[in-house]
């Protein structure tokens, strides 16, 4: 990397330019700075929880019930957003909250995409009858909104914490897949891929060599606002009791637990609320940073 | 456009059988004895009723005749039996339909009534208070979770203020302003419309949110086109120019993205009817998943979905008929 070459900026190693592209654009931009300072804030709780949170999420002590909290009459340093109907310190269960979303949106978003770009890749390469059928599943999916999906998959195979990743993840594969088979059949019959393939570069090779690179970016900020969506019906899914189990903290579940004492006990929901309200922001002000940065050409609907 | 009708009706049926196919497998899919996890929500259930449930999903049949089965079923009107309430399961339902729907519709109307102007306020007010306002209600809009916000209008409207009921339902909207109108007594309707409210309003926030970007954008496009300039130049008002010549063109993409809003609305009832206890289709379906009662949870599914492909028929074909630029290509 000698400064005295003439292209300096482009003879460095391509990670290392979009690296220092990614954060000169990031600082310029006040929202996405915003987004992206909360979302860290976020990840290094759910890794740190145990050193911050104080308390055991999970154990029930008797004088802890309905607490208030530290900002209400009567409430103590020790238990900050107060305790819950079981006697638990809510600040806890809300700082242990965020691995369990953290958590799932990974889960779900990595599987989503993975196995939406394979079969969109299939589709799009292979054609035929493989694409056709491929491409009717999706359309038949996407004919139904997103979590009517997911609870058909719930209902299918029962509530519960790994059940309600699978149906999420199938719930999501689709946009995945219609991108990446979009690009690949673009992409099939130009020249330098019909050249790749007469020196004998194999199907998989020139899938991930010249088509995965292609849609890197787009399918980057899918999967960022897919990631925010996951972190709601995450949420929304444990909220009606369908996804994450008793005692494992959850947001949606501590709201819901929250919505039968909002009239005597508010606070039990207050934690938990501003926490996904927080999360879920941070991660749209990103993907919107994310978007009008690499993928101009995307509109949000 | 009869060819277009036709081919549109074909695909929404072929759909339509896609989906009674996927319900009627349900009882395939489920991993384990569908019949022994349903005893674990029906305690109390003897052999006989177990025999007799194990003919009604078909569990010792072929998949394609399931589906046969379940098919004709639904022709006679028949959706099998709910195990937890005793009683037929599209009885059932129907008693629902019309409150999810009514709910839906009135947050779309919702979404409409308050973003319009709100986006117009926003393009033509570009750069001020107001503007900055809007944006910061359509981003909170787009992010914060429907049920969220329900809990959030309980807290504000039900447990400070004490102005309207948390949860509950008194009958329809519809024909309380019916009755109220006939009465001439505006009481009537008040009296329902204060359990519509929040539900409406927090399934209608996302869309409200969405709309007021969507036509704040368009607004803005149009605004800079020349023709509106020429407008300007022959004397036309700027009330005129803005009200008349710029919100019909901005007007045209907001009506299409209403409509399939319509869908996500829909999609969103099965969350809220269960924040704010609306007893709807939503309802229903998560209550008979707890339950494990699989025909209640196969024909919630099945009269969910296929409202759902319906709703998008019509949406699709009114466009047709309103806006005869919009042209299907065949794919």
């Amino acid at each position: 990397m000698s400064a005295t070459s003439p292209a300096s900026v482009e003879s460095l190693d391509p990670p290392v330019a979009a690296g220092r592209r990614f954060v000169s654009e990031l600082v310029r931009n006040p929202k996405g700075l915003t987004g992206f300072v909360l979302i860290f804030g976020v990840v290094f709780i759910a890794i740190f929880a145990p050193m911050l949170a104080g308390h055991d999420p999970t154990r029930q002590v008797l004088e802890a019930r309905f607490l208030p909290p530290v900002f209400a009459e009567d409430g103590t340093w020790g238990h900050i957003l107060g305790g819950d109907n079981l006697g638990r310190d809510i600040l806890a269960r809300v700082l242990y909250g965020s691995r369990t979303s953290i958590l799932v949106a990974l889960l779900v978003v990595f599987n989503a995409m993975v196995v939406g770009s394979i079969l969109g890749a299939i589709a799009g390469y292979f054609g035929g009858l493989l694409d056709a059928v491929i491409m009717r599943i999706a359309d038949f999916q996407l004919s139904f909104p997103f979590i009517l999906v997911a609870i058909l998959m719930l209902a299918i195979v029962g509530p519960g914490f790994w059940t309600m990743v699978f149906a999420l993840s199938v719930a999501l594969w689709v946009r995945f897949a219609r991108l990446v088979r979009g690009e690949t059949l673009k992409i099939r019959e130009l020249e330098y891929i019909q050249a790749a393939k007469s020196i004998g570069v194999g199907h998989v090779a020139i899938i991930f060599s010249h088509v995965i690179p292609n849609v890197l970016p787009t399918i980057i900020v899918i999967a960022t606002f897919d990631v925010a969506e996951v972190v709601i019906a995450e949420a929304a899914i444990s909220f009606l009791g369908l996804g994450t189990q008793p005692p494992t903290p959850s947001w949606g579940m501590m709201i819901s637990e929250g919505r039968n004492y909002l009239f005597e006990n508010y606070w039990m929901a207050l934690g938990p609320g501003i926490a996904i309200m927080t999360t879920s922001i941070a991660i749209n002000l990103f993907g919107d940073f994310l978007r009008d940065t690499y993928d101009p050409r995307q509109e949000r609907l | 456009m009869f060819g277009y009708l036709v081919r549109r009706v074909l695909s929404a049926l072929l759909v339509i059988v896609c989906v009674v196919f996927v319900v009627s497998a349900i009882s395939k899919l489920v991993p384990g004895d569908i019949v022994d996890m349903m005893e674990a929500g029906n305690p109390g259930m003897t052999e006989q009723d177990k025999a007799i449930l194990r003919e009604q999903l078909g569990v010792n049949k072929p998949v394609f005749e399931t589906f046969t089965s379940y098919l004709g079923g639904i022709f006679r009107g028949d959706l099998g039996n709910s195990t937890r309430l005793r009683s037929s399961a599209a009885v059932l339902i129907a008693e629902r339909v019309p409150a999810t729907l009514e709910l839906a519709l009135t947050a779309l109307f919702l979404a409409l009534i308050v973003a319009l102007p709100l986006g117009i306020l926003c393009a033509l007010k570009q750069g001020t208070a107001i503007d900055y306002f809007g944006t910061i209600v359509s981003t909170f809009g787009v992010a914060v979770p429907n049920f969220l916000i329900g809990i959030i209008l309980i807290l504000v409207f039900s447990v400070e203020l004490q102005w309207l009921p948390s949860t509950g339902y008194k009958g329809s909207v519809v024909v309380a302003a019916w009755e109220a109108l006939k009465a001439w007594d505006g009481s009537v309707l008040w009296d329902r419309m204060r359990y519509i409210l929040m539900p409406a309003v927090s399934l209608a926030f996302f869309a409200i949110a969405l709309n007021t970007r969507l036509i704040r954008s368009t607004m803005l496009e149009v605004i800079r086109q020349d023709y509106l300039q020429f407008a300007r130049a022959k004397g036309v008002p700027e009330r005129t120019v803005y009200l008349k010549h710029a919100l019909r063109n901005a007007l045209i993409p907001t009506v299409t993205i209403v409509g399939l809003q319509l869908g996500t609305l829909l999609g969103g009832t099965f969350i809220i009817e269960n924040v704010f206890a609306w007893p709807g289709i939503g309802r229903l379906a998560v209550q008979s998943i707890f339950w494990r009662d699989y025909p209640l949870i196969q024909a919630s599914i099945l009269v969910a979905a296929c409202v759902f492909v319906l709703i998008n028929l019509a949406v699709d074909l009114i466009y047709r008929l309103i806006d005869p630029r919009i042209r299907y290509v065949r794919h």
